[in-house]
């Protein structure tokens, strides 16, 4: 297996780099995008650079691939860069290439107001905003979630970044929800530029420590229940944090969510009330879509003293990402999990053990669930409030029946906290939160045996709940 | 039975929400006909005392003191240990006023016997109660009218001097100033005899006279923008005997005549307060002609219509000590004092943009508006880059160039290079993804554990590390006597570690070594030492591991 970006002993050519020289007027915006199958190396030679955010150091090769983003100057800066190819042929679709054009049309401004708006916010109040981004699809909320991550680092806070997006990977695999600590800069090398975790030995940043929930599917509206359970756990825990944790409670939150359009879906309705409840939030920004913003005021009237709701207009530099791309870099972050970034390698562990014996859940698709439900004599959906643990799971978790290669190969395996017992776990394994992801590379249907790749060498902690994912990887 | 009657004495308690004879009489006599249920009768009145709101706390106390007193025993035993508390408790939630009256509350109860002539209370829990007051300050004299009236005098007396010091200090204008100070807190804190009081008048009386003529002979200091019409005497004297009597200068035509009067001795003086008497608007002019902000011109002729205008003073007015009007810069003392740390130049940076900010966004349009269309000023991007001049070559991460700026860049930079270092040694830094806390632990997790900036100390600190870990070389693992391999790894870095032969022990050991904590005797399991104090550096947070795997983050 050979891994993108770890050709070490690449020396930069101080003369290659001197090859393409950008300069980035005060206040514009570089926009960039890198196909998966070239290596963008760079190095800020003068003035101030940064990255959502995150200021680039000046004079050291950095490196980045597979993602389009923007480098803006708050104070005029010179780019050196050239390109490589990586070497790894599986992304080499050449479905597109690097392109960069320069524009002084940003939203930076009022980026850089409303974070000093939330700091003056930081200092009126004991405890910090509790800030909910929204915002329809490519409108660049989790940019801005960085950027307000960022910009409270720099003025002294560390907020908690939570992540209720399941398309990405904040910290953590994709399908799953996160709340992290921004107690020290995102490492923008890293692939979708959030950073590594704790590790068992020293990375050349400093790791971030997530509290991470189980979801399972990419999208929220797989199964809403359990997304809307696990928001209310999540939500739990961080308020728990704040409480216990004065600079962070101090700093606030900072929410990115996945795209919402408008208020005319209840579902979607109900999930941003539920959202709003749960975290506290009081301070809404909704990015560039007028119709939401009027809809918020609108429904959350007699909340008005409470909560601002603030518009903010969505970057130009905003680009649809197609299918294809998500996947690679959804891929790209699982690969992160196991094996690390380019400047921190991580060693997983490979071991084969015994299929039998472990305790095997699968996530529940709601449709699914309902289908199944309609076969019930009409009137049974009754049942389902009564106090039977066994049954209140069933619509977010069920037991994998006859686990082989079929439904486990190329797969990626939930590990939670949940220790298990003879009894059902019942609401205890929604409770739980994730221990970590391991891969299933192999099953043996025969032996009955399953070739796992775990981030850790250690033990595989086969009696705690397993939960099989919908999310597919293949080495 | 009884249970009834506690209930109906509890709402009948409940009741007691003002001071009523009635009800508190009723109460005794319940309490009186029902010794049995005594201890019950107790515990709802202490339990009243305790939840009343505090305006009510005073009412069931005499209550408590009418049953103690009327009916004697058992109930003066049963609440003799906490007749302490009790009162304590009402005390702190009373006014001044009502404290005195506590304070002849407990009078009655020292001089109080019951019929058996024994003390109403234990003398020792009297004495502490004593005890408590006297901190308190009490008993506060009650102050008679006269002396309440002196007291006024003097207040009023007061601002005229502050603001003659303010504009020509001398010393001797300040050792009145202070003289007359003292003597405000000597009246307001104790009793003085008729004579004392008579001597104190006088005192006051020459004062005041004094004060009078010095401000009739025209010093351009002690009043700002003198005009002639301000040589004139009779209206001055006017000025400040209005404030200084007032109740009689809306009676009686303004004649300086009238100044004897106060000399007429307190006893004839009407016996209620003052100010309320009068227009308050009244009292406001009378002080802003005072303070030398509107000036009044009249003809020295009683009777004569005065006119009036306003003079913007010189020196600014700074407030002194019980203002409510609060300066920016005391505003921010006021938080800095309240954080408690020492707030740095940066913060203060941040706190003067902060405080621009906070003005103009004030209502959701305005916000919206700030948002939209504020033009960051350089002062305010500068907090995010240039007011922290220390930039990292290596990352990009700024530091302030105060003290503690310094010394965290200069930990910063060290912990650069020995990460450096550590890289550059070929295996050195093998490393693998912990796994994810769980939500108890993530909750009480401290993000400080994970950044540079921690010191070694905390990391020592752990119980666990402690434990296990002292010098490198004195520590191995003795291979497990049914083992035939001799080659192990370590769980961390997953280096070879051949085992030797220990002299010392008579063993076939792993130098260098600790069993993962939590395995078992004969287990296999080894890190080295370096490895483990490397990795629980970064959770020192952590402090048991045992088998349980979730915990195996080694």
């Amino acid at each position: 297996m050979s891994l993108p970006g770890f050709e070490s002993g690449i020396i930069i050519d101080e003369q290659q780099i001197q090859k393409h020289i950008i300069t980035i007027p005060i206040g514009s915006e570089w926009r960039i995008e890198i196909p998966f199958k070239s290596f963008f190396k760079f190095k800020v030679i003068s003035g101030i650079a940064e990255i959502n955010g995150t200021e680039l150091p000046n004079n050291t090769e950095l490196q980045l691939s597979g993602t389009k983003l923007a480098i803006y100057s708050p104070k005029t800066s010179q780019i050196g860069y050239f390109l490589v190819d990586n070497k790894d042929s599986i992304y080499d679709n050449g479905d597109n290439e690097f392109s960069e054009y320069l524009s002084n049309e940003t939203n930076m401004s009022s980026i850089i107001n409303l974070s000093m708006f939330i700091e003056s916010r930081r200092q009126l109040n004991k405890s910090g905003p509790r800030i909910l981004i929204v915002g329809g699809k490519f409108s660049g909320k989790s940019s801005l979630a960085k950027i307000l991550s960022s910009y409270s680092l720099k003025l002294n806070n560390s907020p908690i970044l939570v992540n209720l997006n399941p398309r990405d990977g904040v910290f953590s695999l994709p399908g799953s929800l996160t709340a992290t600590p921004i107690s020290d800069s995102f490492d923008i090398e890293a692939f979708n530029g959030y950073g590594l975790t704790t590790t068992t030995g020293t990375s050349r940043q400093n790791p971030k420590q997530p509290i991470v929930k189980n979801y399972g599917f990419t999208n929220y509206k797989d199964n809403l229940d359990l997304y809307k359970y696990q928001v209310s756990r999540l939500a739990v825990s961080v308020l728990s944090r704040l409480e216990n944790d004065p600079s962070v409670n101090k700093s606030g939150i900072i929410i990115d969510t996945p795209p919402i359009n408008n208020l005319k879906n209840k579902d979607d309705v109900s999930l941003i009330e539920t959202i709003i409840t749960d975290f506290q939030i009081d301070i809404v920004v909704v990015i560039g879509n007028e119709k939401l913003t009027l809809d918020l005021k609108n429904k959350f009237k007699h909340k008005k003293d409470s909560i601002n709701i603030i518009k903010i207009n969505k970057s130009q530099g905003c680009v649809e990402l197609s299918d294809r791309f998500i996947r690679m870099a959804q891929e790209q972050s699982i690969k992160e999990y196991f094996h690390g970034t380019y400047k921190n390698r991580l060693s997983p562990f490979k071991i084969d053990i015994d299929l039998e014996g472990l305790k095997l859940y699968k996530f529940v698709l709601t449709k699914d669930f309902l289908s199944t439900m309609s076969f019930l004599p009409a009137g049974d959906e009754e049942t389902e409030n009564t106090n039977n643990e066994e049954n209140i799971l069933d619509k977010y978790y069920q037991i994998l029946e006859d686990p082989s290669s079929s439904n486990l190969e190329n797969s990626l395996i939930t590990i939670t906290h949940l220790e298990a017992t003879n009894n059902s776990p019942g609401k205890d394994l929604l409770d739980t939160s994730v221990l970590g992801f391991v891969h299933i590379s192999k099953v043996d249907d025969e032996k009955k045996k399953i070739k796992v790749l775990l981030p850790f060498p250690g033990v595989f902690p086969k009696n705690n709940y397993l939960i099989s994912t919908n999310i597919g990887y293949s080495e | 039975m009884s249970n009834d009657l506690i209930r109906q004495y509890e709402t009948k308690l409940n009741q007691l929400t003002f001071n009523s004879r009635p009800i508190i009489d009723e109460l005794t006599i319940v309490a009186k006909d029902n010794p049995i249920i005594a201890d019950q009768i107790v515990d709802l009145i202490k339990n009243r005392i305790y939840k009343a709101v505090p305006d009510q706390k005073l009412f069931i106390l005499y209550l408590l003191d009418s049953i103690c007193k009327t009916v004697g025993n058992p109930y003066n035993i049963f609440i003799a240990d906490e007749v302490y508390d009790l009162y304590t408790h009402v005390f702190q939630f009373l006014n001044d006023t009502l404290r005195n009256k506590m304070v002849n509350l407990l009078n009655t109860w020292k001089e109080m016997k019951t019929i058996s002539n024994d003390p109403l209370f234990p003398e020792e829990e009297l004495a502490k109660i004593e005890e408590f007051i006297k901190k308190a300050g009490y008993p506060k004299n009650i102050i008679p009218e006269a002396q309440q009236l002196l007291i006024n005098d003097i207040t009023q007396i007061i601002p005229i001097f502050e603001n003659k010091i303010k504009t020509n200090p001398t010393p001797k204008l300040q050792e009145r100033y202070t003289a007359l100070g003292q003597l405000k807190t000597m009246l307001s804190n104790q009793v003085i005899t008729p004579a004392e009081l008579a001597a104190v008048q006088n005192h006051l009386h020459n004062i005041k006279q004094q004060e009078l003529r010095n401000s009739n002979t025209p010093t351009p200091a002690a009043t700002p923008a003198p005009t002639p019409a301000q040589v004139t005497q009779p209206p001055i004297q006017v000025q400040v005997a209005q404030v200084v009597e007032p109740q009689r200068q809306a009676s009686l035509p303004p004649k300086p005549q009238s100044r004897p009067q106060t000399n007429s001795g307190p006893p004839s003086l009407p016996p209620v307060p003052q100010i309320p008497k009068i227009n308050i608007a009244i009292g406001l002019f009378n002080d802003l002609l005072l303070s030398g902000l509107v000036k009044k011109d009249q003809e020295p002729i009683p009777g004569s219509k005065p006119t009036y205008s306003l003079v913007f003073p010189e020196t600014k007015y700074s407030p002194m000590s019980n203002n409510e009007e609060v300066s920016i810069s005391q505003l921010e003392d006021i938080l800095l004092a309240s954080s408690g740390v020492a707030r740095s130049e940066y913060e203060k940076l941040k706190f003067g943009e902060i405080l621009t900010i906070s003005k103009k966004t004030k209502t959701n349009d305005q916000l919206q508006q700030f948002i939209n269309s504020n033009k960051p000023s350089s002062s305010m991007i500068n907090l995010l880059y240039e007011d922290k001049p220390k930039k990292c070559p290596t990352c990009g991460k700024r530091f302030t160039d105060d003290t503690d700026g310094l010394t965290k860049h200069r930990l910063h930079f060290d912990w650069h290079f020995r990460i450096n270092k550590k890289i550059s040694t070929k295996g050195g830094n093998i490393q693998s993804r912990n796994w994810y806390l769980d939500d108890y632990d993530w909750v009480h997790f401290k993000d400080e554990n994970l950044l540079e900036f921690s010191t070694t100390e905390t990391i020592m600190a752990t119980p666990e590390v402690e434990m296990n870990v002292t010098q490198p070389g004195s520590q191995y693992v003795v291979v497990p006597p049914n083992d035939t391999n001799m080659i192990n790894r370590c769980v961390i870095c997953r280096e070879q570690v051949k085992a030797t032969y220990n002299d010392e022990v008579g063993e076939w050991c792993w130098l260098d070594c600790i069993r993962v904590p939590g395995e078992p005797k004969n287990s296999r399991k080894i890190v080295h030492i370096s490895c483990f104090n490397e990795s629980n550096k970064k959770r020192s947070a952590e402090t048991e591991l045992n088998t349980n795997v979730k915990r195996e983050k080694l």
